[in-house]
């Protein structure tokens, strides 16, 4: 569309530019000149290239279309399905995992990927330790992982790791060669930032930050099973009612930060799917069980039948309330525990053993500045305290700030909103971070501790049967429902929608808004 | 006037060490954990100062701030803590779009303003100067983000008449970059449908921006015009039976709009720093939503850059008013 | 940068003050905006005490929730409608009034009180102490001052006091000039000679018979920017670096408002009307105390 306007008369002009506005107002229209392009709307930019350092979802998305990983996650409930290996083999006690790579896999640069790179990511991700590496921190030694030849690798663990299939997705394999061609002084973070060195089914082709990322397929895709894509843009759009507004327009196909008030508004548009699944991410609010009147466990128990949990599902939109400690659904998570849910009865008997039992008292509760979310739920909690005569003082807080709170029991705040979001679909994940006294001082569990659930948690962890680790997050269950640290509140359903053109889409519920776009097609 | 030119530039100096020292002193002496933000929740104290060190944020300010001079006299402007990427690139990058929609404001303000101004002058007290004179106060108490958010509801929710946000939809390929001003560069490569479509995203940011200065220039050309006409040189030409066009557009245009012109120079600056909230409202890819964003964060290089470089052209901006200002009024010497 | 050429004029003195008062009051009913002006300020003011009060529901003023009956269209029970937690949109809308009205005007005072102790001391100093506080000034002014308020704001963190403060320190330059062009001009009047003849101290002399003086000049500046404060404050809120919640803020309900619209877009109207409205009439106001107080200012 480059006319010599020298020859346009003003008639044709104008007709021109009515030509010109038509076709701007419904430019997805145009896409169709520029080959198969995926438009994904998000708000969060992508901080940087690194598969060894960059972190959070958008960084996820980017990640796991250009990079490998040895395994991939997929289906719903989530199981371990080949990346770059084919095929892999354990041992008897859990300790030995050994990869068989797939002939065909090549990097991007045309070369074979061998055993050799797969030593050096993960020893460059351990010697970095930054990004996803915590996953594996303590369970991978990189002094243990053999190249048997150049299409196997060994891993020997340093203890059993039931969920070591569930974390591999996570760890990417850069191409040893090129890192090592552009290493500089700090590991090639530099190179990486923005360049990359994978075998993953797309290229980076452009990108603006601030404003896109744009994908490019591998000319030498080697991954079995790809769509007709030819291309993704990952698209900043800040606001959610912005995303789901384009998405109606059709000028993105895919928006993956809707809030639920945007899933309502999107019922019935034509042309769009919506996708409302539960996923493994756990809304709860932390209790300062060391120090400060919440110490009392009566008046945790008061508070925890105080709050009004048909509110906080009404404000959450698609969600549903938690059932204990763990996310509904997971491997051991057990449907029919005896939680509290509101009852003013009981929530008074309880303060009436406490030490306050006339209430009083003002307790204070943090939250992230701008969670829009976590905002809702302060003002739920204010409310249901009110029952009690308890006063509560919300203080919106910059996330490092709160970080810097959980540092001791001291400076822990009455009560702490948290998401915790299942990196990888085994209740290890959660439980160890949340509830394991080895994360005190850490935002996921800053004080609570208790010997007994400790114990339950490692013998979870380092247990391999299935059945067997059933009955242990049971009594892991009991155990810290009866501590009442947390008041249980809600999984958010991942709310996601698409245009009917996206085809051949699946939804897996860990990580799903950091989309793996090759088996998509747009037709 | 080149000694006058001279002494200015020399000027600039004191204003950007200036800056620099009470930025930083913002910067570096308020509470706030800039670390521990950028290194994200699953950071270990060993991570966090290794970044506070990469960064060199454990050394003394006035270490910091010797390396952050030193590096400025290269054009350097630090790197991003939380993106690492360098500070000068990024504005590079967002300032031509800041640009283009001040520029395109101020247009919209000096096209209609100076007419409608002189115009209320001319027709001074009768019903159209009292209704301009209302309209131009609504105009400038009108918050810029809720004039944006009801332009928004209208024109791109409910009538889908113009995008959303953003300087270009993501399918459409900017043109060459020549100016940075997507309009201009569409028109340079010649591509009209890119043009109308950039035309289409700036149209309401760019009128939410333009209502303010608008309103201002309106009322103070109407004053001066009011002023100018009541001047002596005026009644002669009346008197002498000139033309009432001529003495229009001559006389009292001319006059009246160089004392305008302080205006116009005072609000570019102000426009420059007044984008943030346009910008967050549409999704526009410039300096303000890079600042913002930077803030939020407690991200200081990008921000004590953006106050440098703002605070820069804002300054370049009075010294071309003054110089504007002599070549429309010759009596104006430079000392 | 260009010196503004500073407004100073002889001040009436004390004995025919009542007299000018009253032809003031006079001028000031004459014109109608103003009146309009006096008469909009006078029911923001009016909220602003007693908002809190006459809130139909006072009850989600104070972070009361009613998650059953969200989003409610306006209707006679909630002539706004209902947010996103089933709170009374016009109930928060009143009791907002106060917030940005004590805000603004706290922005505004400790903004004169920085700028009149700086532009007093240098145009009354004059000299080194002179040229080091203007060349400042001019500094600060040359940063955005959105920019900077929001950099303070944000490395203090949310809540009133926070967000006050740091608009206040963008805010004071422009009465440290005023404040000095005034002195300077003052400096030399006859009863300045007189009272420094009869061996008055330069304190004295400065708080007793110079500032005094600049009142008028910066009650206009105040009242006409008490809008824009309102406006700033606002810009924060929306922002998200503002007030604490449960209180009532409009730049934060506008900027909760947002992401529900084009459905829901009731719950934006109450909070934007309320601030343009709010802003009108300061400025309406402030222009006409201008015309009685500060007759050379009008530009």
């Amino acid at each position: 569309m480059t006319p010599d306007l020298t020859s346009l008369t003003r008639r044709s002009l104008l007709a021109l530019a009515g030509a010109g506005l038509a076709a701007a107002s419904f430019p997805a229209r145009l896409s169709a000149q520029s080959g198969k392009i995926l438009i994904i709307a998000s708000n969060q930019d992508i901080p940087n290239f690194d598969p060894h350092t960059a972190s959070g979802y958008s960084a996820a998305f980017l990640l796991r279309n250009v990079y490998d990983p040895l395994v991939r996650v997929s289906g719903n409930p989530p199981e371990a399905v080949p990346g770059l290996a084919e095929s892999w083999q354990v041992s008897e006690d859990g300790t030995e995992y050994t990869f068989n790579l797939n002939p065909e896999a090549t990097f991007h640069s045309g070369n074979k990927v061998t055993a050799d790179d797969v030593v050096y990511s993960f020893t460059r991700a351990a010697g970095l330790a930054k990004g996803n590496s915590w996953m594996i921190r303590d369970i991978v030694d990189p002094g243990r992982i053999e190249a048997v030849d150049e299409g196997t690798v060994k891993f020997t663990l340093a203890m059993p790791f039931a969920a070591f299939l569930a974390v591999l997705p996570w760890q990417f394999i850069v191409e040893k060669a090129a890192v090592e061609a552009n290493l500089g002084e700090d590991q090639g973070q530099t190179w990486l930032m923005t360049n990359v060195a994978g075998s993953g089914p797309f290229t980076v082709a452009r990108y603006e930050p601030g404003t896109l990322y744009q994908l490019a397929r591998a000319e030498n895709a080697w991954q079995p099973g790809g769509g007709n894509l030819d291309g993704v843009i990952w698209q900043l759009l800040r606001e959610t009612a912005t995303q789901r507004l384009a998405l109606q327009r059709g000028e993105v196909h895919i928006a993956v930060d809707l809030t639920s008030e945007d899933m309502d508004a999107l019922e019935g548009a034509p042309g769009v799917v919506r996708i409302i699944e539960p996923e493994y991410r756990t809304f709860s609010i932390k209790m300062n069980t060391e120090s400060g009147p919440l110490s009392d466990i009566n008046l945790r128990k008061a508070v925890s039948y105080a709050v009004n949990y048909e509110a906080l599902v009404e404000a959450a939109g698609y969600a549903e309330l938690m059932v204990g400690p763990l996310p509904n659904g997971i491997l051991g998570h057990n449907p029919d525990l005896d939680v509290p849910r509101q009852d003013l009865e009981k929530a008074k008997e309880y303060l009436a053993q406490s030490e306050h039992p006339d209430g009083g008292i003002t307790l204070r509760m943090v939250h992230v500045t701008g969670l829009e979310q976590q905002r809702r739920f302060s003002l739920i909690m204010l409310d249901s305290l009110k029952a009690l005569n308890i006063d509560l003082e919300i203080q919106p807080m910059a996330w490092p700030d709160m970080v810097a709170a959980s540092a001791s029991p001291e400076t822990f705040p009455d009560f702490f909103p948290v998401y915790q979001t299942a990196n990888y679909g085994d209740p290890d994940n959660i439980a160890f971070a949340a509830y394991h006294s080895a994360s005190n001082g850490n935002w996921q569990n800053a004080v609570y501790s208790s010997p007994e659930v400790d114990a339950l948690i490692e013998e979870g962890r380092t247990t391999i049967d299935p059945d067997a680790r059933v009955e242990i997050y049971r009594r892991f269950q009991e155990a810290v429902v009866a501590d009442a640290p947390d008041v249980f509140g809600v999984l958010e359903m991942r709310k996601l929608a698409m245009r009917e053109a996206v085809e051949n889409y699946n939804f897996t519920p860990v990580a799903s808004n950091a989309i793996y776009c090759w088996p998509l097609s747009l037709n | 006037m080149l000694l006058f030119l001279v002494r200015r530039i020399l000027l600039l100096i004191p204003v950007i060490i200036g800056l620099t020292i009470i930025m930083f002193a913002i910067a570096r002496l308020l509470p706030g954990d800039p670390v521990g933000l950028a290194a994200g929740p699953n950071a270990t104290q060993v991570e966090r100062e290794a970044l506070a060190q990469e960064f060199g944020l454990d050394r003394p300010v006035w270490g910091q701030y010797a390396t952050y001079v030193t590096g400025l006299m290269q054009g350097d402007l630090g790197r991003s803590l939380l993106t690492r990427r360098p500070v000068a690139a990024d504005i590079a990058s967002y300032l031509p779009a800041t640009l283009e929609l001040v520029f395109a404001a101020m247009a919209i303000a000096i096209v209609v303003g100076v007419p409608l101004g002189l115009l209320t002058a001319i027709w001074r007290n009768r019903w159209p100067d009292y209704l301009s004179q209302v309209v131009a106060i609504g105009a400038i108490s009108m918050p810029r983000f809720f004039l944006g958010l009801l332009l928004q509801l209208v024109f791109a929710m409910w009538l889908l008449w113009l995008p959303l946000g953003g300087r270009l939809p993501i399918v459409v390929m900017p043109p060459p970059f020549v100016t940075g001003f997507i309009t201009v560069d569409a028109l340079i490569a010649g591509d009209f449908s890119t043009f109308v479509t950039a035309l289409k995203h700036l149209a309401m940011p760019a009128i939410a921006l333009s209502l303010s200065p608008l309103a201002t220039i309106m009322r103070m050309m109407r004053s001066s015009s009011i002023e100018v006409m009541a001047q002596d040189y005026v009644m002669t030409a009346r008197a002498l039976g000139l033309p009432r066009r001529k003495i229009l557009t001559r006389a009292i245009a001319r006059n009246a709009f160089s004392a305008t012109l302080t205006v116009i120079g005072l609000y570019f600056g102000w426009l420059l720093g007044g984008t943030v909230l346009v910008e967050t409202v549409f999704d526009w890819p410039g300096l303000g939503l890079y600042a913002t964003k930077a803030i939020v964060s407690q991200d200081m290089m990008p921000v004590i850059g953006v106050a440098l470089v703002i605070g820069l052209i804002f300054v370049m901006a009075n010294l071309l008013i003054d110089l504007a200002y002599g070549l429309i009024n010759p009596k104006v010497r430079y000392a | 940068m260009s010196d503004v050429a500073d407004i100073s004029m002889p001040h009436a003195e004390a004995a025919p003050r009542r007299e000018g008062l009253a032809r003031g009051w006079f001028r000031f009913r004459q014109s109608r905006l103003s009146m309009v002006g006096a008469a909009l300020t006078f029911v923001v003011l009016f909220f602003a005490v007693f908002g809190m009060m006459l809130a139909p529901y006072p009850e989600h003023v104070a972070g009361g929730i009613e998650t059953g009956l969200r989003f409610l269209p306006p209707s006679w029970a909630h002539p706004f409608g209902t947010n996103e937690l089933g709170q009374d949109v016009l109930s928060l809308t009143m009791a907002g009034t106060t917030v940005s009205v004590l805000a603004g005007f706290g922005v505004v005072l400790i903004g004169t009180l920085i700028g009149t102790v700086m532009g007093g001391i240098a145009g009354f100093a004059g000299g080194w102490l002179d040229e080091i506080l203007m060349r400042f000034t001019d500094l600060t002014l040359t940063i955005p001052s959105l920019i900077l308020a929001m950099a303070i704001a944000a490395a203090l963190g949310p809540g009133f006091e926070n967000m006050v403060l740091a608009i206040s320190l963008s805010w004071w330059p422009g009465y440290a000039r005023l404040v000095r062009g005034e002195v300077i001009g003052a400096r030399e009047e006859v009863y300045v000679t007189a009272a420094r003849a009869i061996g008055a101290s330069p304190t004295r002399v400065l708080f007793r018979h110079i500032l005094p003086n600049c009142v008028s000049p910066i009650i206009v500046k105040m009242s006409l920017d008490m809008g824009f404060a309102i406006l700033t404050v606002a810009g924060l809120g929306f922002i998200g670096i503002g007030v604490r919640p449960p209180t009532p803020e409009w730049g934060t309900m506008l900027s909760n408002a947002r992401s529900y619209m084009p459905d829901i877009w009731w719950t934006a109207m109450a909070p934007g009307t309320a601030m343009f409205l709010t802003v009108v009439g300061f400025n309406l106001l402030g222009d006409g105390l201008r015309d009685i107080l500060d007759p050379k200012g009008r530009r």
